[in-house]
């Protein structure tokens, strides 16, 4: 076979779509998920806690636990009744099982079981496999203290983005 | 379509940037009707703050969260989530929001104290966090 400009063409093309390809490929493995736009969700969602992504919970526990704020894990959450139903609204749009769902958040949705509305995202099949690796020593330390303090140790939670390699682990 | 309700939310709510001197006015105003005479109290505001409360849950004082200096971050007793300074002294968004200030007496009196507060507990509190330099 001639090298000719056309297939040398066609070779570069194919290398360019191969890697274009396999980066998107790596950036679905990032472990990112998609935030509600604007302050408020963090306003709201983040003062006690991270604000913890809408998709790592399916739609079906985010609206039981949105039905709950005045007994949320024992302490009024309650909120008035427009930022209630917009932060529903948010949660739902970006649920694990929502249409808008990444692959990581499909692989959440799909480990649940389908009658199950999970409250605690630290019970999730997912969370326990990707953090089985902690020690009970290191949730102790006292700047962590807590599995529900994300932040802690996944530095840009608040945004979405739990991917490994910004995980930082306080001392 | 989607974002229309959040939309709304932000264009109706009324953004009142107030100063941390106006919000206790306010409060003080409310603690008249209800005592007439009323004037607010930094050394009560400040007993208040470090008191251990009774008929709450797991958090039985201010200083659960906040710690015994308004100026410092605090953590949430069960998250361990860092918790802002209170004192507008060493953080400018407090006491700046009507309506924040009102959501955060009225979920946290009910978890320290199984109440809410009255208007003139709500005056000395603020007072006393003001008062912080």
């Amino acid at each position: 076979m001639d090298v000719n400009v056309r297939n040398l063409s066609v070779l570069v093309a194919a290398v360019v779509l191969a890697s274009v390809w396999i980066g998107q490929g790596q950036a679905d493995n990032e472990v990112v998920f998609p935030m509600p736009p604007g302050p408020m969700y963090v306003k709201e969602c983040g003062s006690c806690h991270t604000a913890y992504a809408p998709g790592l919970l399916p739609a079906r526990s985010w609206q039981k636990m949105m039905d709950e704020l005045d007994n949320h894990f024992g302490e009024d959450a309650s909120l008035e009744e427009p930022e209630r139903l917009a932060i529903l609204r948010w949660l739902t749009d970006y649920a694990a099982d929502s249409p808008n769902a990444n692959m990581l958040m499909r692989r959440i949705a799909a480990s649940i079981p389908r009658g199950a509305q999970p409250q605690r995202i630290t019970e999730t099949p997912l969370f326990k496999h990707q953090h089985d690796e902690v020690p009970a020593h290191i949730w102790k330390r006292p700047k962590i203290g807590s599995k529900a303090n994300c932040g802690a140790c996944h530095t840009r939670a608040n945004e979405g983005r739990y991917p490994e390699r910004e995980v930082r682990i306080p001392r | 379509m989607m974002r229309l309700p959040a939309l709304l939310l932000v264009m109706t709510t009324p953004v009142w940037a107030n100063t941390p001197q106006q919000i206790l006015d306010t409060l003080v105003q409310e603690a008249r009707q209800a005592q007439p005479g009323f004037t607010a109290s930094v050394a009560r505001g400040e007993q208040f703050y470090r008191a251990k409360h009774t008929g709450g849950k797991e958090a039985d004082s201010c200083v659960s969260c906040h710690t015994d200096n308004p100026k410092a971050e605090g953590k949430h007793i069960k998250t361990h989530k860092t918790i802002e300074p209170l004192a507008p002294v060493a953080n400018k968004q407090r006491f700046t929001d009507p309506a924040h200030v009102e959501k955060w007496f009225r979920r946290n009196c009910r978890e320290v104290l199984g109440r809410v507060c009255t208007p003139q507990e709500k005056a000395d509190f603020t007072a006393y966090v003001l008062s912080v330099k």
